[in-house]
């Protein structure tokens, strides 16, 4: 079991963005969760993509140039 | 001096709004009613006034009401004890279409995703959650949301899917978390609810 510091969430400037990320990773099979954006981060009530710490590099490689990432950090 | 109102004969709301008024120019009246209800109007009305509210019947099914000005402190309406008061019973939580609000097909997919972490997330998290409609696509195999839904049924929420609806949308081999419920025991959780939440 992942313990949640070994999390990472990455924001997007915009819902549609987030959206377009989740059908990008379920295409490539890399595994996330779509998420409620954490009150600890933001207090817009927006969604976020959360991944496992090690799938970093896959997600970087699937989504950069293709969707506004605004932010990728620890989930706590 | 007591003023006497007569409002014999009269139903709901007449007696309370002759009543009102009088009490208001005389401070001390007698409303004279023939029914029930007008006597539990009245009595709730004064109590509502601050007034001391007196009751005596008479022969031939004439009650006399008397309301006394600052008899006593305005009681506090009974509705609001009752708002005060955390509702008893179960909190039910009914799932009727496998998106979250009506608007945008997409954003409502995205948003009971969004949802149901949050769900798993809460302190108090539901007694029963309640599937049916396209609901019940949120508790079968392929569903975004099981995950989450299996982690509730862990804690002990009881998860009633709908049959029919599993079986009209031919999904009832893929049902993953929670158990195939009849109308009955759905009816009987929503009327048996504290409270009942529709996201």
């Amino acid at each position: 079991m992942i313990g949640p510091h070994e999390y990472m969430v990455a924001i997007f400037k915009s819902v549609s963005h987030a959206m377009k990320a989740e059908r990008i990773l379920k295409e490539r099979c890399v595994p996330f969760k779509l998420i409620p954006v954490p009150k600890h981060i933001s207090s817009d009530c927006g969604v976020c993509i959360r991944f496992a710490a090690d799938a970093r590099p896959d997600v970087e490689t699937a989504l950069i140039g293709e969707v506004d990432i605004a932010l990728i950090r620890p989930l706590v | 001096m007591l003023h006497i109102v007569d409002a014999k004969g009269l139903a709901c709301p007449q007696p309370v709004i002759m009543a009102k008024k009088a009490l208001d120019e005389h401070g001390e009246i007698a409303v004279l009613v023939d029914n029930k209800v007008s006597v539990e109007n009245l009595t709730r009305f004064g109590a509502s006034r601050g007034c001391a509210v007196e009751v005596e019947e008479f022969e031939g099914g004439v009650t006399e009401v008397r309301l006394l000005m600052g008899g006593q402190a305005p009681s506090v309406r009974k509705e609001s004890n009752v708002a005060a008061k955390a509702p008893a019973g179960p909190l039910v939580f009914v799932f009727s279409q496998d998106r979250m609000g009506r608007g945008d097909d997409e954003l409502g997919s995205l948003l009971i995703k969004s949802f149901f972490h949050a769900l798993g997330e809460l302190d108090n998290v539901p007694d029963t959650m309640v599937f049916y409609n396209s609901g019940v696509k949120l508790a079968a195999a392929g569903s975004e949301v099981l995950e989450d839904l299996k982690k509730l049924e862990e804690q002990g929420v009881d998860i009633l899917v709908c049959g029919t609806c599993l079986n009209y949308f031919n999904i009832v081999e893929g049902l993953a978390a929670g158990r195939v419920s009849n109308m009955y025991d759905i009816a009987g959780a929503m009327a048996g609810a504290g409270r009942t939440v529709m996201p």
